[in-house]
């Protein structure tokens, strides 16, 4: 015979009493492991989205994209005006053409006696040549670079139009408005979106006549200066006036459009001085360019940019071998190709596998341009995204301004390469991007989902403790008769205290690790039939949510119960329950 | 064996002295049948809380075996009734959700199968030995009562204190419960101090002790 006020025959006993509190303390604790785990699933994701950062460093020019499109083209706007004034002097009276004129007026007997006579007529000849060229490459390029404008302007336009509408979606009259006041440019310009590309030849263009235009006058300055020299010998050697005044204005003005032309095309000044003195900071194993670009992807928390890096073939074996990571499926992206290769939870994030396309054909949110084909799978402990340099570099003029560079500190040096670099980059057009800073990003972003969370944790914790504690309340005051008459007998005080403590003690506890039991069950469940399909990380068993940060709930409910039920029963007077009558 | 000296207990309420016991003097011997009558609120409960230990007087003293109460602390008294008195109330007071053993074994000391064996018995003697599992609201009232006699009397005290046990009985049944703690008298186990204001219920009584307004006279 055991025991009749043993804790088993209590629970037992008591089963419609007792389970329906393990039922609610349980599924309070479920509640907690689920929101708990989830919200650390998106802080994991978020890391493991930006791991790569971890071993290297990107640094990548300052300005957006906006301010890099708008500037260099409406400084080379002006500059080209300036050009084509100054191609229209040089051309002009007492210009070019009129001193080519004289030059060739020479007699045949002069231009035998010197042969630098002649030199000066071919330079002259040619110079000639490349001004025309040039007049006739600004008509395009002024024109292509007003279209670019329009159609920059038309984007925020039409963005505004958008905003509009997403504001008050019944509403026609912005896109009435819009639609009148733009018809006629929207035709125009429309068309001529992919006339980007040809911006790009029309540059290319403009700038080898600017320079073979250059390199004549250059010539023509010498051949004068030898004539000059050569002409004190021959005193009556009518030799025309150089239009040099002339010809310095315009080469300043052809500067000034060939520096804000390449400003366009070229990267980020500095670059190459910044890879070749960041290659020299001690305990750096690799530095490469970068021509990075991103990916959206769905992460449990919201969007977010995956970023891919842009590196030549090499680079793209480092950065495999850095990590530890290697193509699973395919292979790695070839030179000049629109190809990408991806980890596989990216993949799977963005549904996609070998043969598949990513870019912003296929989601406006990608920056990846167009539509590069998947060729390889990654698989390792760290995701990341590698498309071609080249490609990137060679068939997207603005994704020039893009370019960066990568390096990858040795391990241990990682804090010492950084800070060189923060020495190197000053206050130049170029910012650094680290797993610190990235880490302290994703930090400040969880913080707030985390104090949300923390404050439901609190007031489901504080509500539970109430309604179980008074629950507990009740259920004692019905039990009165039994601890009156068990202190009237005899038993002692803190006996009866230590009873209801552990009867109190097995049902949170019991509940704790149903709760518990019941979230690592569901959580496997979500984790294999949602997080790991989409790419996203989630730890079932971590051990902080399951016990750490579950504890509040049980403990508080037990602390919170066990404070007012042990205050009655050390008040509780036997003599007044056997006078009680009912 | 349990003797009171010039025992008094005061109630203050308020302003207001109740003398609920006033300078009685009682001697209880061993294996004997003491019957406690008088109107309600005439102080026989208190006096029994005092000789059981569950008050202390205000002003005189109690002692069992010889030791006086007043050298024994709480600790001591508490166990002084768990393991030496027995109690029977107006009411059972029997725990709900046990079976009619299991809430005799509640007042036994040392559990083990002899102890659970003489529970049994002790059920059998008191007419329940078809009952041993039912629970006391598949009892009669009658059948209660009699469950608490047995819980009162399975660690064989020295003193079962009864205090208006068949107030909540019909005559008969009364009777019957007043048989059972005679009978545990009868058998020399111990002694018997049964308060009641019903005097039919004291004929096997050695003694009966009559209390008006706190004090004690012989009836
Ligand atoms: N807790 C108490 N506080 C104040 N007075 C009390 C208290 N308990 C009993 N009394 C008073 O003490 C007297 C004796 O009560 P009691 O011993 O219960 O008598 P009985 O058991 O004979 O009915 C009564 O006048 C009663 O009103
Ligand atoms: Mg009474």
């Amino acid at each position: 015979m055991g025991n009749p006020l043993s804790l088993w025959h209590f629970y037992f006993r008591n089963k419609r009493k007792v389970l329906p509190v393990i039922g609610i303390l349980a599924l309070a604790i479920l509640g907690v492991v689920v929101t708990d785990s989830l919200l650390a699933s998106a802080r994991e994701t978020a890391y493991a989205t930006y791991g790569s950062y971890q071993k290297l460093i990107l640094i990548a020019p300052r300005a957006t994209r906006d301010q890099d499109l708008a500037n260099p083209l409406q400084d080379s706007l002006a500059q080209l005006r300036e050009v084509q004034l100054q191609v229209d002097v040089l051309d002009g009276p007492g210009g070019l053409s009129s001193y080519y004129a004289a030059v060739t007026a020479i007699s045949g007997r002069v231009q035998a006696q010197l042969p630098a006579m002649r030199r000066l007529q071919t330079d002259a000849a040619n110079a000639r040549y490349y001004a025309a060229r040039l007049r006739g490459d600004l008509v395009p390029l002024g024109d292509l670079i007003v279209r670019v404008q329009r159609l920059q302007s038309e984007e925020k336009a039409f963005e505004q139009l958008v905003q509009q509408l997403a504001q008050n979606p019944n509403d026609p009259r912005p896109l009435l408005a819009y639609l009148q006041q733009h018809q006629t440019l929207l035709r125009t310009v429309l068309p001529d979106s992919a006339q980007l590309g040809r911006l790009q030849a029309a540059v290319t263009s403009a700038s080898s006549d600017a320079a073979g235009l250059q390199q004549s006058l250059q010539a023509m300055s010498r051949d004068t200066a030898n004539l000059n020299s050569a002409g004190r010998k021959v005193a009556d050697l009518p030799i025309p006036p150089s239009p040099s005044a002339t010809i310095d204005q315009f080469k300043v003005a052809l500067d000034h459009l060939t520096a804000s032309l390449g400003s366009i095309q070229s990267p980020q000044p500095g670059l190459e001085k910044l890879v070749a003195d960041s290659a020299h900071i001690p305990g750096t194993a690799f530095v490469k360019r970068d021509a990075y670009s991103n990916l959206d992807i769905n992460m449990l928390a919201g969007q977010a940019q995956f970023d891919l890096y842009g590196f030549d073939q090499p680079g793209m074996a480092q950065l495999l071998a850095l990590y530890g990571d290697r193509v699973a499926v395919g292979r790695l992206p070839r030179a000049d190709a629109n190809e990408i290769a991806i980890s596989e939870e990216i993949a799977r994030s963005r549904q996609v596998w070998i043969g598949g396309k990513l870019g912003n054909n296929v989601d406006e949110l990608d920056r990846l341009p167009d539509a590069f084909t998947v060729v390889g799978i990654i698989r390792g402990p760290t995701r990341i995204g590698l498309i071609p340099l080249d490609y990137m570099t060679e068939h997207y003029l603005f994704e020039r301004r893009y370019q960066g560079l990568v390096v990858v500190p040795q391990t241990g040096h990682e804090q010492a390469v950084h800070d060189q670099l923060q020495a190197l980059i000053g206050d130049s057009a170029f910012r650094l991007f680290d797993w610190s800073y990235i880490k302290a990003k994703i930090d400040s972003l969880i913080a707030n989902l985390d104090v949300i969370n923390r404050f439901l944790i609190l007031l489901v914790t504080i509500v539970l403790a109430l309604v179980v504690g008074l629950l507990n309340n009740l259920f004692f005051r019905q039990r009165m008769n039994e601890f009156g008459l068990l202190a009237a007998v005899g038993y002692s005080r803190w006996g009866l205290i230590l009873r209801v403590v552990w009867e109190s003690l097995g049902v949170t506890l019991a509940s704790w690790l149903i709760g518990v039991g019941l979230g690592v069950a569901v959580l496997s469940w979500f984790n294999i039939s949602f997080i790991v399909p989409h790419g996203l990380l989630m730890n079932v068993f971590d051990w902080n949510v399951l016990l750490l940060h579950t504890l509040p709930i049980p403990l508080m409910v037990f602390l919170f119960g066990m404070g007012t039920v042990g205050w009655q029963l050390l008040r509780l007077d036997p003599i007044s329950i056997i006078e009680r009558r009912d | 064996m349990l003797s009171g000296y010039d025992l008094a207990l005061d109630y203050r309420t308020g302003g207001s002295v109740a003398h609920a016991v006033d300078n009685v003097n009682l001697a209880v011997d061993q294996g004997s049948f003491v019957g406690l009558i008088g109107p309600s609120g005439s102080g026989k409960s208190s006096l029994m809380y005092l000789l059981s230990g569950l008050k202390r007087p205000t002003r005189g003293s109690v002692t069992f075996e010889g030791r006086d109460y007043h050298g024994i602390p709480a600790g001591g008294l508490m166990r002084l009734r768990r393991q030496r008195f027995g109690f029977v109330f107006q009411q059972h007071f029997l725990i709900n959700y046990l079976s009619a053993l299991e809430n005799v074994m509640v007042g036994a000391v040392r559990r083990n199968h002899e102890v659970a064996a003489y529970g049994q018995e002790l059920l059998r003697r008191v007419g329940l030995g078809n009952k041993l599992e039912k629970r006391p609201y598949q009892l009669s009232i009658g059948e209660r009562q009699r469950v608490a006699v047995a819980r009162a009397l399975v660690h064989h005290p020295a003193v079962v204190f009864a205090d208006e046990p068949t107030a909540s009985l019909d005559q008969a049944t009364g009777r019957e419960v007043i048989n059972l703690l005679a009978d545990y008298r009868a058998r020399g186990e111990g002694s018997l101090v049964v308060v009641t204001h019903d005097p039919a219920m004291l004929t096997g009584a050695d003694r009966v002790l009559q209390m008006r307004d706190g004090k004690l006279s012989a009836a």
